[in-house]
């Protein structure tokens, strides 16, 4: 049975035919032990038949291409341009509910040569940025404040090398949750310190700013 | 919610548009729906989710129509309808608002400016703050305000929901599936739920519910452990250990991006006339931020449609 509706295949197909300038890859990292891997890598099947442009490839977490990327958990999704450039952006766990709407936009901004949405006043200031920031979002797939901040963090790592941005799925990686202490989502962890951290999806001048103060 | 929702893309803006409505709830959705049919051209800011604050709510029963609906579902109906009749939905935060003679200018977090000669203010409510000590210091460490973002973080936990209203209520019924077991603290002698919400939560085998009592503070040490409660009538106190607290005591407007602009009372909530308009000529207020005696998707949805009828015909 396809994970996607019938009506919601007609949508994308449409949107992707329309949106998508170039192609968009799709790495995707998957484990043996792992609940959610095989609901992710259907998904992605259905995804890719979607668009001629949309390119999906596959390996395990412990591969060669794994240590490439830095893949620390499974199932993992990087989404590059076609030259699999890793440009920061990363969902930890499956995209699901209202998740995956940040995957399809993730998609559309890549498919637009990855150029960021953020205004030009967010961008030179992350273009300041001297050392590397990492911003962890821990979302759940019923939290409809979790795409706006997802999504602002993914174009945050496109405006600057500087930067990756990291979405997890605190349900499904609930150690790593705990570890940080997440109760309530967005919770948007700085450079992987859980000491440092915001709540809740921010305008984006106020985001930015959290994650300046916090990275400093 | 289906499993994998596809949301929707944000428009992209264009410098004018005749009405500008923030906040894509019943009430601005509706406006959205009505100007689109008055032949004019809308568009709806968003900051969150199409639908708004009805996304969050469990179940709707009362939206004439709809015996029993997933706000989430309701809330997606309200934004087809006002898509296929041509209105625009795009998602960010308006941040400021000014006037520019006989036009609206409204500033977006995202960098863009629209201009519009009709504005209608539909941004809703938030959750209200209990006010108590440890509630900031534990936001976020075991105190949340939305049960559908955060239950499933709770799965198999025993927690603590205060207030006795509709919200308390209806969120505590869909809470009780996913935790092990439910408090429900409330400060009147009695829930003000609709009996039908009371009903399903004194039948829930998971969820004891202690009426005539005050929430005095919330304490623990890294997060949440205990919630410190007092006895109206004895004065006595209790302290309940737990895992976390979801506070749903009410709600107050987000009246932010107006701010200074328009006339509010005291609380914040924005004064109209019947035609709701606001006392800036051509913005208009809707929905839950309004004074008003019944805040419900039914009279948001009023409100909407009688603001942009008027505005249609007054600005056009």
């Amino acid at each position: 049975m396809s994970l996607l509706a019938e009506k919601d295949v007609k949508y994308l197909e449409e949107l992707f035919g329309k949106e998508l300038e170039n192609k968009v890859k799709l790495i995707f990292f998957h484990d043996d032990d792992c609940e959610y891997c095989e609901l992710e890598g259907q998904l992605l099947d259905e995804v890719q038949a979607l668009s001629d442009k949309i390119l999906v490839e596959r390996y395990h977490k412990d591969s060669e291409k794994g240590r490439e990327y830095n893949v620390e958990f499974a199932p993992a999704l990087i989404i590059t341009l076609e030259d699999g450039k890793d440009r920061g952006v990363r969902f930890y766990g499956v995209p699901s509910g209202h998740e995956f709407g940040t995957l399809i936009q993730d998609i559309v901004l890549f498919g637009k040569n990855a150029k960021p949405q953020l205004s030009q006043e967010t961008i030179d200031k992350l273009n300041q940025l001297d050392k590397p920031v990492k911003i962890s979002v821990f979302v759940t797939p019923t939290c409809p404040y979790c795409p706006k901040a997802a999504l602002t963090a993914h174009n945050m790592a496109l405006a600057s090398d500087k930067v990756t941005a990291e979405v997890v799925e605190a349900g499904e990686f609930f150690d790593l949750s705990d570890q940080f202490g997440v109760s309530s989502v967005p919770h948007i962890a700085i450079n992987r310190d859980p000491e440092k951290f915001f709540i809740g999806a921010y305008p984006e001048p106020q985001f930015l700013q959290q994650v300046l103060d916090l990275s400093e | 919610m289906g499993l994998f929702d596809i949301g929707s893309m944000s428009s992209d803006v264009k410098e004018y548009y005749d009405f500008v409505i923030i906040g894509g709830g019943p009430a601005g959705l509706t406006a959205a729906i009505y100007a689109r049919r008055a032949g004019l051209t809308a568009l709806v800011v968003e900051k969150a989710l199409e639908g708004g604050a009805v996304t969050q709510t469990h179940m709707v029963e009362n939206w004439p129509g709809e015996k029993s609906i997933e706000g989430q579902a309701l809330g997606q109906k309200f934004a087809d309808h006002a898509k296929h009749f041509g209105a625009e939905i795009h998602y960010a935060f308006a941040q400021k608002v000014t006037i520019d003679g006989d036009y609206k200018v409204v500033e977006l977090d995202d960098g863009h400016s629209v201009r519009c000669k009709v504005l209608i203010v539909a941004t809703g409510t938030q959750p209200r703050k209990l006010g108590v000590p440890g509630e900031t210091e534990f936001r976020g460490k075991g105190i949340t305000y939305c049960a559908a973002c955060d239950g499933y973080l709770f799965k198999d936990k025993d927690v603590v929901v205060i207030g006795g209203g509709d919200s308390a209520c209806d969120e505590s019924h869909f809470l009780a599936k996913v935790v092990n077991s439910i408090t429900m603290v409330q400060n009147l002698p009695y829930l003000t739920a609709a009996k039908i919400l009371q009903e399903r939560i004194l039948n829930d085998p998971k969820i004891t519910v202690i009426t005539n009592h005050v929430v005095k503070e919330i304490r623990g040490t890294s997060k949440v452990e205990e919630v410190v409660i007092i006895d109206n009538t004895t004065k006595e106190e209790k302290v309940i250990k737990t895992d976390g607290v979801f506070i749903y005591v009410g709600l107050s407007p987000m009246t932010e991006v107006v701010k200074g602009l328009v006339e509010m009372n005291q609380n914040g909530y924005v004064i109209t006339n019947e035609n709701m308009e606001t006392n800036v000529p051509g913005i208009y207020a809707v929905g839950d931020i309004r004074i008003k005696g019944l805040r419900q998707i039914v009279t948001a949805a009023a409100d909407g449609a009688i603001a942009a009828e008027h505005a249609a015909r007054k600005y056009f």
